[in-house]
């Protein structure tokens, strides 16, 4: 593709080179030994990958931020989807308290829920498991809302016609308005993923036992960690940031190509 | 095949007006039934009810003689053509018209086999692996028949499916659906605003005006014997011509009727023929291909003429004569506006009264 606009490139190209020279130059680290990095020499070395996999238990970690964030996207995903056509398809006693509950949930911070969910899930016994670090995220007030307003745009036109051939309304949820949403909600599963994938307060604080930690309490632990002379090992941290980053990346990839426009387009005159 | 029965249906939706007043039908089991009627006249509301897609729950509906008020669209055994086609726009042409058998569980070699036969018959086979977004409106407006067909409904409800065409494919359209019911032998309830679909579709016709069904009967008899002014004046293009006698001056009290007839009723001449007409002044001269359609303003007001090519054309502002065939003035009580089939309106009286008006 030909830029239209060359002034436009330029500016998408300073932009690009903004962002991804601190990520860029954080790998670069990832692969300098600490004595490399401290006294300015260069180096190439994988060991920080094997410390960090190795000494410091980062594949069990990221095993568990993969499930974690795979689960919350997965079953979040579902729960709000089928609020979403709820909300945006049938009226019901009640139905728009709901849905401004639902609302009101978006102006609530996070970090007001944190005591009452933690004492909710101690009570439940579910402290130290993996629903517990699941269970509070996956109802998700935003992805109902966003996704109900995308329904909306779906004209009821095309539920009809799916009646008319005989569906069931799970089946026009699953036949018709999912396909047609599909963008919209694989931008708000990739958006749920990155938010679980970079949670840190609530695997903090849901979770002690250490073979339940995710990549973010794994990481934070690192600093903590006293490489000998009193300063924190650089190198290996970047190591840590970089296998904590990678799996995102991937995904987005995976999703960007999926986030395609115009398939609404003739559906309706 | 199927029988519909409606029995006094009313609607009306949450807290708005009431949009049905008692609807009365009878549709038999193979016709072809065309309700027309301006907009907001409860036309599209009716199909709606007859699909299941918004509950019935005044008044009765049968299907085949049984109570179908309560049956979910899906037990209906109907199939709906959508105004703006619906058409599922992540799915090809094939998988579209298909879908409605999938859903039926029909195995996929077989409704692979169903959709192609139908495919062939609206002459969408290459365009089988497009999506409705790579397609003109007319080949959307085939899918959407398309689907419908597919499952070989026993009747098929159309709103408005042809309006979103141009010109010529409507024409061409129109034809085709007249074909369609012909080898389907199935039951088609079709809802439009126009009124030449209606007349030249329909087996039967049912005029709607605000809620409320004013006739129900053949083309013929729609034309010939409206029910009503609103009937006479809504179908017939141009429109009916009214006057009320008074205007054309003399009418006496029991007499008091307006009259209507055709524009193409009238027949024009440059003098005062012997024949009851009505002088009038050509106000504008409107060209249609096979006629002309004068405008014309005379003491009842305007009113519009149909005259064949090839006649000698009045221009603007020249002084005519419009004779007219009494037999074929129909009158309407001024009031209520229902048809007067009474005996003092006989055509001679109806030439006294124009002769009188014309004087």
């Amino acid at each position: 593709m030909k830029p239209e606009n060359p002034l436009l490139a330029l500016l998408a190209l300073t932009a690009g080179v903004l962002f991804l020279s601190p990520v860029l130059y954080s790998i670069w680290m990832s692969f300098q030994t600490a004595d490399a990095y401290y006294t300015g020499k260069l180096d190439f070395t994988l060991s920080n990958y094997e410390m960090a996999i190795g000494q410091y238990n980062f594949a069990r970690y990221l095993l568990n931020s993969v499930i974690v964030s795979g689960l919350v996207t997965i079953v979040g995903l579902a729960v709000a989807t089928m609020a979403a056509f709820a909300f945006a398809r049938y009226r019901f006693p009640g139905g728009n308290l709901m849905f401004g509950a639902v609302v009101a949930t978006l102006m609530i911070p996070s970090h007001i829920t944190l005591i009452p969910n933690y004492l909710t899930l101690a009570n439940a016994g579910l402290l130290d498991t993996y629903a517990g670090l699941i269970l509070p995220a996956i109802s998700n007030g935003f992805a109902a809302f966003f996704l109900r307003q995308y329904i909306r745009g779906i004209p009821r036109a095309l539920d009809e016609a799916a009646y008319m051939d005989g569906a069931t309304p799970l089946q026009v949820l699953w036949r018709v308005i999912v396909p047609i949403a599909k963008p919209a909600i694989l931008s708000m599963g990739l958006y749920i993923f990155i938010t679980e994938w970079n949670n840190y307060i609530w695997p903090l604080v849901a979770v002690g036992r250490e073979d339940l930690y995710t990549l973010q309490i794994g990481l934070a632990r690192l600093y903590r960690i006293d490489p000998g002379e009193g300063v924190i090992n650089w190198p290996l941290v970047m190591a840590a940031s970089t296998i904590t980053i990678l799996p995102v990346l991937l995904g987005f990839i995976f999703v960007e190509r999926h986030l395609v426009r115009g398939i609404m387009m003739g559906a309706v005159k | 095949m199927s029988a519909i029965t409606l029995k006094d249906i009313r609607k009306s939706y949450d807290d708005g007006p009431q949009v049905l007043h008692g609807v009365s039908m009878d549709i038999g089991d193979g016709e072809f039934i065309v309700i027309v009627g301006p907009s907001g006249c409860g036309k599209s509301t009716l199909l709606r009810l007859l699909a299941g897609l918004d509950p019935c729950k005044e008044g009765e509906l049968l299907i085949d003689g049984r109570r179908a008020n309560d049956l979910p669209p899906q037990d209906r055994d109907i199939a709906m053509i959508f105004q703006n086609y619906a058409l599922y726009p992540h799915m090809t042409v094939l998988e579209n018209i298909a879908f409605g058998l999938e859903l039926r569980k029909v195995p996929k070699i077989e409704r692979i086999a169903r959709a192609r036969d139908v495919a062939e018959t609206l002459q969408l086979t290459p365009y089988l692996d497009r999506k409705p977004g790579a397609l003109s409106g007319g080949q959307r407006q085939r899918v959407a028949m398309g689907r419908a067909m597919a499952r070989n409904s026993s009747t098929f409800l159309m709103d408005e499916p042809l309006s979103n065409l141009d010109n010529s494919l409507r024409v061409a359209m129109r034809t085709e659906i007249k074909d369609l019911h012909r080898q389907l032998g199935a039951t088609i309830v079709y809802v439009t605003h126009d009124q030449t679909e209606a007349l030249s579709l329909a087996d039967r016709v049912a005029v709607m005006k605000d809620g409320h069904l004013q006739q129900f009967d053949t083309p013929d008899v729609i034309y010939d014997q409206p029910a009503n002014r609103f009937v006479a004046g809504f179908l017939g293009a141009p429109a009916m011509n009214f006057v009320s006698a008074e205007q054309l001056g003399g009418w006496d009290a029991p007499l008091d009727v307006e009259i209507g007839f055709r524009p193409e009723a009238l027949t024009l001449h440059h003098a005062r023929p012997a024949q009851p007409a009505i002088e009038a002044r050509v106000a504008l001269t409107e060209m249609t291909g096979s006629a002309f359609i004068l405008h014309c303003d005379s003491p009842g007001g305007r009113m519009c003429a149909v005259v064949p090519r090839g006649e000698a054309l009045p221009v603007e502002g020249d002084q005519i004569w419009l004779a007219l065939e009494p037999s074929q003035a129909l009158c309407f009580d001024p009031v209520t506006g229902v048809r007067l089939d009474m005996p003092q309106t006989s055509p001679d009286q109806c030439r006294a009264v124009l002769a009188r008006g014309a004087a």
